[in-house]
């Protein structure tokens, strides 16, 4: 079955780290830059972030994510650096058009913003298996049914894709184009799409009852198989990502920032 | 005190007119194998459900009389609290697995894990199960990429790891192929004998035969008998009540063997035990048992069969370039109702998809009545060749069946007129003539599934591709699916079907092609064809019943 999940377990430290840990930072590293309001913060996070996932050999499955976002970065970029409303000083013209300093400070900031989100996310998604952030979240007192249906997005939907390749076939069957024209495609949505629906509904309820009868509704605590090991490294992240935050949050305050 | 206590069970699902449970009482004793046999609708999975208080605690509806598991009333005993002591299987392996654990070995602990066991104790009793069923190589797999009977061990697997004094079995079969369900029957043989109580719910009435203590027979809700299999496929009401018997059974019946307690043996041993201790003459037995479909030699078959239809030349077909699946077929398929069977992986599906345009073959030649068919697309071959998927709910999307049915005829181009008188001519065919109003999804799957074939047959194709015909349909069923083969077989359309189920290929088709490993290894009438056992046995497929019978009795 194609995982719907990005994470693989390649054995390096970033999987070795706590879910929780990956998340004390990527709270630090999202919110520092902002709190700090300097362009070069951004620079710090980006390069931390790209180093961890370079040195756990995950930059490469990263890459995708940052080239997806970039066409759309490319086109604030164009757009603000021309049009952007506080644009008084130009920085450069190509022929008629010119672009404003102000316009494109505007969208770095936008850029870099992003960038500095997708990175920090991509060490999390990478690095974690979503079944163990789940786990790890329900032993801190989060919805087990919550945290169930989490969990089985990530199984279902993946099972959900691969009937829509029968169903089609199944359609294709029976007479019905689903290649050509536009029109022709509109009228195939319904036969493709209604199977795939019904038959997710109808197994809901067999799926209730599976959960039934394995004690999901058991009023006792849940226990859990693993524990993942929280090490030194764990508590030193952890504090250095909180100890960050509240160092930025006091330097702004004091006008030093 | 029994250990499973049913008193005067009346059971209605909200909004139906009829009870699905009428007035059931019966008593299981600990450690006995009971099986439940019984037609489609007849309330075996509504037994099987107030067993464990999920009728009334989570299918609502008129509920009466009482029901005692261990002491424990389903009725108002939690669920939680009942699935210790009883575990449930059911048919689908896909839709029990919890959806939340992306490996075996996790997928099994899930249910301890809710009833708050110690970590430690999950893990010995995990693995104590894995092994126990023989699946503990499986145990970093994700559920998802299991076959259907590996799959239905994990369910198993599951449920017993929650150390279950009652496990109950619904049809934990009827999705499965040959080696699947032989993996999971080998599975139920072997817990047996660790004196859990097993109730299973079966339409392979030669495997109730086999393994039951005692059979509770249900009919529309009401218990007709609750006696040992012997004394239950001797009744001659049977095939009134939808229930087929035995082959033996039949096979005795016939020829008027009976045990010195005046019941029929219903088991291939108690049968041929049976004829060595009377020293009656094997002879004239096999030759009662040499005539399958009346027919009896391949001349005679060959005679009624017109011009080729499909001529397969050289075929090469892979779904990853440089493995090839077909090295070079040649087949001409001629007007004989056909058969391929062999097991999973062995290229039937591919072929028959071939057939039909879904798949493109790499190179060959594939010709349909003197046709170049290789390059045509899906929709174009729609008028001509006709597949039925093996799951109705991968393409039923109207409210109502008459108008599910005519998509197909109105797709390839029939006037709304046609259509549906074309369509009211399936649906008698197919025996539900009455439902054309009814939302498909109102019907059982056993239904769905005839909707299913009368939304191809009303295409009026050629050729009739049907996967799997006979999986989730009980005696009645079966017949209709034998009749369909017969009249469009009459009206001169090629019925070709992928079936693993022998003793029904044996009954319903004159030619039966066997695969293995993308290659044909055998072609020829059902007699012949199961009369080779090398060539069966390396095709990993076992003889219909009376076959193996016809062998026992030779030795």
């Amino acid at each position: 079955m194609k995982s719907i999940s990005l994470y693989t377990d390649n054995g390096s430290w970033l999987v070795k780290l706590h879910p929780f840990t990956k998340l004390f930072y990527l709270l630090a590293v999202i919110l520092i830059p902002l709190i700090a309001g300097h362009l070069y913060m951004f620079g710090l996070t980006i390069l931390i972030s790209t180093l961890s996932l370079l040195s756990a050999g995950m930059l490469k499955k990263a890459l995708p994510l940052i080239a997806f976002s970039f066409t759309i970065l490319l086109t604030i970029f164009i757009i603000q650096g021309i049009f952007y409303k506080g644009n008084v000083s130009v920085l450069l013209s190509l022929g008629p058009v010119s672009f404003y300093k102000e316009g494109l400070l505007y969208s770095s900031q936008i850029g870099l913003n992003v960038l500095n989100m997708l990175l920090s996310f991509a060490i999390l998604v990478l690095s974690t298996s979503p079944s163990e952030l789940v786990e790890e979240l329900e032993k801190k007192g989060f919805s087990t049914k919550f945290g169930y249906i989490l969990n089985s997005v990530f199984q279902i939907i993946p099972e959900m894709m691969g009937t829509m390749h029968t169903i089609s076939d199944a359609q294709r069957s029976r007479g019905m184009e689903t290649e050509g024209k536009l029109i022709t495609r509109i009228k195939a949505f319904i036969p493709l799409i209604s199977p795939v629906v019904m038959s997710a509904l109808t197994s809901t309820r067999e799926r209730a009852i599976a959960l039934e009868v394995r004690g999901f509704g058991a009023k006792v605590r849940k226990t859990y198989l693993y524990s993942h090991p929280y090490t030194a490294t764990d508590q030193i992240i952890k504090w250095i990502s909180l100890l960050s935050i509240v160092i930025v949050i006091a330097l702004r305050v004091m006008h030093i920032f | 005190m029994s250990l499973i206590e049913i008193k005067n069970l009346k059971y209605r699902y909200p909004g139906a007119a009829e009870l699905a449970l009428n007035d059931v009482s019966l008593n299981i004793e600990k450690g006995e194998f009971i099986g439940i046999a019984g037609e489609n609708g007849a309330g075996k999975s509504s037994l099987s459900q107030a067993l464990l208080g999920l009728i009334p605690q989570f299918y609502k509806g008129a509920y009466g009389g009482s029901v005692a598991i261990a002491g424990l009333d389903t009725k108002t005993a939690p669920v939680s609290e009942i699935c210790k002591k009883a575990g449930l299987v059911f048919q689908n392996p896909f839709n029990q697995l919890s959806g939340a654990k992306d490996k075996v070995y996790d997928e099994v602990g899930y249910g301890l894990q809710n009833f708050g066991m110690e970590p430690s104790i999950i893990h010995s009793r995990i693995k104590e199960v894995l092994t126990q069923l023989g699946i503990w190589e499986y145990r970093d797999r994700n559920p998802f990429d299991l076959s259907g009977g590996q799959l239905q061990r994990v369910a198993i697997a599951s449920v017993l790891a929650m150390n279950p004094d009652i496990l109950i079995l619904d049809e934990p079969t009827s999705q499965l192929d040959p080696v699947g369900s032989e993996e999971v029957f080998h599975t139920v043989d072997e817990l047996t004998k660790t004196g859990i109580t097993i109730i299973m719910i079966e339409q392979k009435v030669e495997k109730l035969a086999e393994y039951c203590d005692k059979i509770a027979l249900l009919h529309k809700g009401h218990l007709i008998a609750y006696d040992t299999p012997g004394a239950i496929f001797s009744r001659d009401d049977l095939l009134e009540l939808g229930v087929s018997t035995p082959a033996f059974t039949t096979f005795a019946k016939k020829n008027d063997l009976k045990l010195p307690n005046g019941n029929y043996p219903v088991t291939i041993s108690e049968l041929t035990g049976l004829i060595r201790a009377t020293g009656i003459d094997v002879k004239p037995l096999l030759y009662s048992l040499n005539t399958p479909n009346g027919k009896t030699s391949s001349e005679e078959v060959l005679s009624d069969a017109p011009d080729a239809n499909f001529k397969i030349s050289d075929l090469h077909f892979s779904y990853v370039p440089g493995r090839e699946l077909f090295k070079g077929i040649n087949l001409t398929l001629d007007n004989r109702p056909t058969a391929i069977i062999g097991q999973n992986g062995a290229g039937k599906t591919t072929l028959v998809r071939i057939l039909k345009g879904l798949l493109k073959p790499t190179s060959g030649n594939l010709m349909f009545r003197n046709q170049n068919i290789a390059s045509k697309t899906v929709a174009e071959l729609a008028r001509a060749v006709g597949y039925v998927f093996q799951n109705p709910d991968d393409q039923i999307f109207k409210y109502k069946v008459l108008d599910e049915v005519m998509f197909g005829p109105l797709n390839i181009g029939m006037s709304q007129k046609d259509a549906e008188k074309s369509s009211r001519a399936a649906l008698e065919l197919v025996g539900l003539t009455d439902a054309a109003d009814k939302n498909p999804y109102d019907l059982e799957l056993s239904d769905r599934k005839m909707v299913a074939i009368a939304s191809v047959l009303a295409m009026n194709t050629d050729v009739i591709i049907l996967d799997e015909p006979t999986i989730a349909q009980d005696y009645k069923g079966r017949e209709k699916i034998k009749e369909i083969i017969r009249s469009e077989s009459q009206k001169g359309k090629l019925v070709i079907a992928i079936l693993h189920d022998m003793d029904f290929v044996a009954e319903a088709f004159s030619r039966v092609i066997v695969m293995a490993q993308g290659e044909i290894l055998d072609d020829g009438i059902p007699a012949e064809i199961f009369a080779h056992s090398d060539i069966l046995e390396k095709a990993a497929l076992a003889p219909p019943h009376l076959m193996a019978l016809k062998e026992a009795l030779i030795k």
